[in-house]
């Protein structure tokens, strides 16, 4: 056993259990300093991993093949730092809308999820897979409903628990069935002995089993027809665990969705095509369109993410290494785009009682910086070059046509068509929100927003991950190619 | 390459510039002023120091790859050689003394640090098409020198006519890269690549690549030439575009922006066949031409030295078109010397006339402006190419590449349009600094600030030597391969070789400028519309191309855009749109009332949505 290869993960379990005793040492109104130690800490450990020292870095498998660290894993993994540390200092600014003093268990929970999402990419074995899930998931549960002593989020917290509860049973009974006809639970002897046993691959039995798993996924990514939790959820959450659950969580969703697919059963997922074009396609219109009508911007927001996550749901439909290379590529600028969004919510939204688009009116000139980091943020959503969504959105049309050609599936074009439609409908409600910013009438309350210098520096490093991942694809577009690599291996 | 960073710094750093006023300093003048200036003349120091270390017939590239997709594979490089870093001393040095006179000449305008941003911006975009190693950033920075010079013409957009002018000169210009962008995929689609280099590889490895597309494609790149330099039928922006304040003219209208298109040319000529070069030379020289004739009539002293600037970039497109783009290069840059030097005097002049630029309010200058009067009489020499100024031996350079081709009718035109030079630049001169004060303003006039007159100076005295310091033989190394250095005094008498164009050169410049001291030695106002009557009016109101667009072409894309605008409003966002919208709208309210809030409800969807999915895949 190599247990060398999960230091990363210890660490950062250790550092949550660390920010739980402080918790006990530091007086309450100094509690969201923690989270600056932790950043620290975490920042520490990205740039280890980033220079290649870390335990992520160092590729093999441990327990017995359970573990896996590839170039995949590294890709995510430090993917889920850099969005933890973001969300970290998001939480920072949000803390004096938490209950008294508990920031800090706060914290900790947000590297209790990290942990989830850390196992998740490394994920190579169902008993894995469902265990990284339920501790993020059920960490979740209490994140979501952390602002006790409002209504909307106990409320989420509720139906992100029995949602998640019955999500968790359909996938728990799919690795059940799959355990029982093939015998194999670890993802590369299970395709492996697909390949030796063609009609077990075939067996509705199995093909059950199989499909149970996805519809868990699928409830994580929140892709059609599991999508229905996300806008209550998005918008009654902390501002902060939306941040975490639109992309830690979507992120490790994806990562495990990858694997399955393309690691433990890419014999079943080669006849799927179309499956993964319809459920696509669906969930990029209905994100879209249900977008349309929105007022609460968390709300809206979390429809797009739907949107987005048919958008990602292309990489993998294209069943092809350009796909996945750009699904991953996607992810990256996601994280930045949606953090910027909400970091911005976040910091405007903090006086006001509910988070409704009206509120923005004026932002322009409390704070240009706030109305530009939104509008970017809104813009590169919508996927308008030069940032980073028009990249990525390039990357996966492109992927999607260059198998339409290969494979003669007029259903590809279908689906390349209907993301276009669905990019001009999200227009409409992403400008929606820029003209808020700057053409509303302008609200009695016009007073300067103040910005402490953690925030700014957040905002700036996720612009600059805007801007960088859309005007340089060639260095993230090297290291997406790599992970996406490894899947096939 | 020795100091290979340099260039890249001597691109970025006014970028820095702009970026760093547009950001933090907007409120300071001049602090913003100083953050500008210091970004260009670092440029012209590092691009010293460059030459220095490589020497000026140094020639390569340095890049790096900026994106790659599929069999499209684009550096962003920058291509160093005797032509583009010459170009760097022009635009860094010219555009610096500039910069500099802008930080007096725009002190009193409350936009003073936008105004900086915008020349930083702009300076960097021109740096930008100088260094491009391949057609798509030359490309890219082409329209953004598009957009820089749409700002700085339109500075004073309070001005409807600014805004305008503005206006004109983007759509003009883009209608000449609309046949660029076509000409770039023409030369792409059938050479395979963009790289500057690799074109000229394949062009000299087989020169017929281009194949029977060869012309077209050569003029469509023109056609961008055409736009950025003001040819005819593209010229009508740039004498609009005075509108800008003075330093934005001088330099966008004699050192930058429309020197990009002769330099585009130059750099491209391995594209053009013998048809294509044929056609440039004929519109280059009908271009001075008209040009020439429309100056004669002009009233307003920004504008005179406009159509001059038209005219004499007509000389250089039609060097070009006679295979000859060491004359044309050569021009250019003493244009870029003499051109600047007339413009900065005609703002001094301006300044000291508290902002009256009509010339017939003017007169008796010389004495009140000594200064100007002295540097701009330098300027007017040099344009009129007398010798041994430096406009002499850039023109006798072309009247030369004239006769050496045997085109003997563009040598006449060349040459009545050179008496003509002379005959308008001095009227102008008469005018404006002899004779009677017209005005009180004329009266009151007094000289300008030292920040004002020391560029003046500079300039003048390059606008005195630049003939014959050996920048002839830096683009000569550039184009002839075995090229021979001349020395300082051999260059000196290079004219003596050629002695018809320079003998018939001198005496139409001597005409042109006796027949305007005869005809505005003394007068108060113009004589020649008595004597030449519709003509006059014709040269006076340009030939009424203005007039002749508007009555076509606006006119022709007033009624497109009226039937246009009827089929978008009713047919298209009407009825389609309409349609399309409601039902996108309506959807979106149906989807949401699945949106129940209701657990049980949202449970049920749930599970309804694993039976679809199974069934989908397991029930058939």
């Amino acid at each position: 056993m190599n247990s060398s290869l999960i230091m990363l993960e210890i660490s950062v379990i250790g550092l949550g259990l660390v920010l739980m005793l402080a918790d006990l040492f530091v007086p309450a109104e100094r509690r969201r300093f923690i989270g600056y130690a932790a950043i620290a800490a975490l920042g520490v450990l990205l740039v280890t991993s980033l220079s290649g020292n870390g335990s992520c870095g160092q590729f093999g498998t441990a327990f017995g093949g359970m573990f896996v660290n590839d170039a995949l894993s590294l890709f995510f993994k430090q993917l889920f730092i850099v969005a933890a540390i973001l969300v970290l200092f998001m939480a920072a600014e949000f803390s004096d809308k938490l209950a008294e003093g508990s920031v800090a268990e706060y914290y900790s929970l947000i590297l209790f999820a990290l942990a989830g999402m850390l196992f998740a990419a490394s994920s190579n074995d169902f008993t894995m897979l469902f265990v990284s899930i339920e501790l993020i998931t059920i960490t979740f549960y209490v994140l979501v409903s952390f602002q006790r002593s409002k209504l909307q989020s106990l409320e989420a917290g509720v139906k992100y628990l029995i949602l998640g509860a019955l999500s968790s049973s359909f996938m728990v009974f799919g690795i059940a069935l799959i355990w029982g006809t093939t015998g194999e639970l670890n993802f590369t002897k299970l395709a492996d002995f697909l390949v030796k046993n063609p009609d077990v691959a075939s067996s509705q039995i199995f093909l059950l089993g199989v499909l149970l798993v996805l519809v868990g996924l699928g409830f994580k990514i929140a892709a059609f027809p599991f999508q229905i939790w996300a806008p209550d959820v998005y918008q009654g959450a902390p501002t902060p665990t939306t941040a975490f659950l639109a992309i830690g969580s979507k992120a490790a969703g994806f990562v495990l969705l990858l694997r399955v697919l393309f690691t433990a059963v890419p014999s079943v997922t080669a006849h799927w095509a179309n499956l993964l074009i319809v459920i696509s396609a669906i969930t990029i219109l209905y994100g879209n369109l249900c977008a349309i009508p929105q007022r609460n911007l968390k709300r809206l927001l979390g429809y797009s993410s739907i949107a987005h996550a048919g958008y990602l749901l292309l990489g993998v439909a294209a069943l092809s290494a350009s796909g996945q290379s750009a699904l991953l590529y996607y992810l990256a600028g996601y994280v930045f785009t949606v953090m910027a969004a909400l970091f911005v919510i976040t910091l405007v939204m903090r006086q006001l009682p509910n988070e409704d688009i009206s509120g923005l009116a004026g932002l322009n000139q409390r704070s240009p910086l706030l109305a530009a980091t939104l509008t970017i943020a809104m813009v590169s959503l919508a996927g308008i070059p030069p940032l980073a969504g028009f990249f990525g959105k390039f990357l996966l049309l492109k992927a999607v046509i260059e198998t339409a050609h290969i494979t003669h599936n007029h259903g590809y074009y279908c689906l390349a068509f209907t993301v276009l439609a669905g990019v001009v409908i999200s227009l409409y409600y992403y400008f929606g929100v820029i003209r808020a910013i700057y053409w509303s009438k302008h609200p009695e309350d016009m007073s300067p927003i103040t910005l402490s210098s953690p925030a700014k520096f957040a905002i700036w490093a996720c612009l600059t991950g805007i801007f960088w991942i859309g005007l340089f694809p060639n260095t993230l577009l090297n290291i997406t190619d790599l992970a996406a690599a490894a899947l096939g291996k | 390459m020795k100091n290979e960073l340099f260039p890249w710094l001597i691109l970025f750093l006014p970028l820095l510039s702009a970026t760093v006023i547009a950001l933090f300093t907007l409120r300071s003048k001049t602090v913003s002023s100083l953050i500008s200036i210091g970004a260009v003349a670092a440029g012209f120091v590092l691009t010293c120091l460059f030459v220095n270390a490589n020497g000026i017939h140094y020639s390569g590239e340095t890049s790096v790859n900026w994106l790659t997709i599929g069999g499209l594979n684009v550096d962003f490089g920058l291509k160093l050689d005797a032509l583009s870093m010459m170009m760097l001393f022009v635009v860094t040095g010219v555009g610096g003394l500039i910069h500099i006179y802008s930080y007096s000449y725009m002190d009193e305008d409350a936009g003073k640090a936008r105004f900086f941003a915008f020349l930083s911006l702009f300076t960097f975009s021109m740096l930008g098409i100088v260094l491009a190693n391949n057609f798509l950033m030359t490309f890219i920075f082409w329209e953004l020198v598009g957009v820089s010079s749409y700002l700085l013409i339109g500075f004073w957009f309070e001005k409807p006519s600014a805004g305008d002018a503005a206006k004109k000169a983007f759509i003009t210009n883009r209608l000449g890269d609309f046949g660029f962008l076509a000409g770039i995929l023409m030369v792409w689609g059938l050479l395979g690549s963009l790289n500057f280099s690799a074109l000229q590889n394949a062009m000299v490895s087989n020169p017929a690549a281009l194949g029977a597309s060869a012309t077209i494609a050569g003029l469509l790149i023109f056609c961008g030439a055409a736009g950025k330099s003001a040819q005819f039928p593209l010229h009508v922006w740039l004498p609009d575009a005075m509108e800008g304040p003075t330093p934005v003219s001088a330099l966008i209208h004699a050192a930058t922006m429309v020197a990009a298109g002769v330099y585009m040319l130059c750099r491209t000529l391995f594209l053009y066949n013998a048809d294509a070069l044929h056609v440039i030379a004929y519109i280059g020289g009908f271009t001075a031409l008209l040009a020439a004739l429309m100056a004669v009539q002009q009233n307003d002293i920004k504008r005179i030295i406009a159509y001059s600037t038209l005219s004499q970039l007509g000389y250089m497109v039609m060097a070009v078109g006679l295979s000859g783009p060491t004359p044309a290069m050569f021009h250019l840059t003493m244009h870029a010397f003499f051109k600047a030097l007339l413009f900065l005097s005609a703002g001094s002049v301006i300044i000291g006339m508290h902002h009256e630029q009509d010339i017939w309010h003017m007169g008796g200058l010389k004495k009140k402006m000594p200064v100007t009067f002295w540097t701009f009489t330098i300027g007017a020499l040099a344009l009129s190419g007398i010798p041994p100024f430096a406009g002499f031996y850039s023109k006798d350079s072309i009247l030369a590449q004239c006769l050496e081709q045997k085109n003997y009718l563009l040598f006449a035109v060349a040459v009545f349009v050179a008496g003509l030079t002379a005959f308008y630049t001095f009227r102008l001169f008469f005018v404006v600094f002899f004779g009677k004060e017209k005005t009180d303003h004329a009266k009151h006039a007094h000289e300008s600030p030292l920040i004002i007159t020391a560029p003046l100076v500079i300039l003048a005295i390059f606008a005195t030597i630049g003939g014959f310091i050996g920048i002839t033989n830096n683009y000569g190394s550039q184009f002839v391969a075995d090229h021979e250095t001349l020395s300082l005094a051999q260059q000196f008498l290079e004219p003596l070789k050629t002695p018809v164009p320079m003998f018939i050169g001198i005496g139409v410049a001597l005409a042109g400028i006796f027949l305007a001291f005869a005809l505005y030695k003394i007068g108060d106002k113009d004589p020649l519309p008595a004597k030449l009557g519709g003509l006059a009016t014709a040269m006076k109101n340009k030939f009424y191309f203005d007039e002749l667009y508007e009555a076509t072409f606006i006119r022709a894309h007033d009624f497109l855009a009226a039937v246009a605008d009827w089929i978008d409003r009713w047919i298209l966002e009407g009825a389609i749109i309409g349609a399309i919208r409601g039902g996108t709208d309506l959807s979106g309210r149906a989807l949401r009332l699945a949106q129940t809030g209701n657990l049980q409800t949202y449970a049920f969807l749930f599970v309804l949505g694993v039976a679809l999915l199974l069934y989908f895949v397991l029930g058939k």
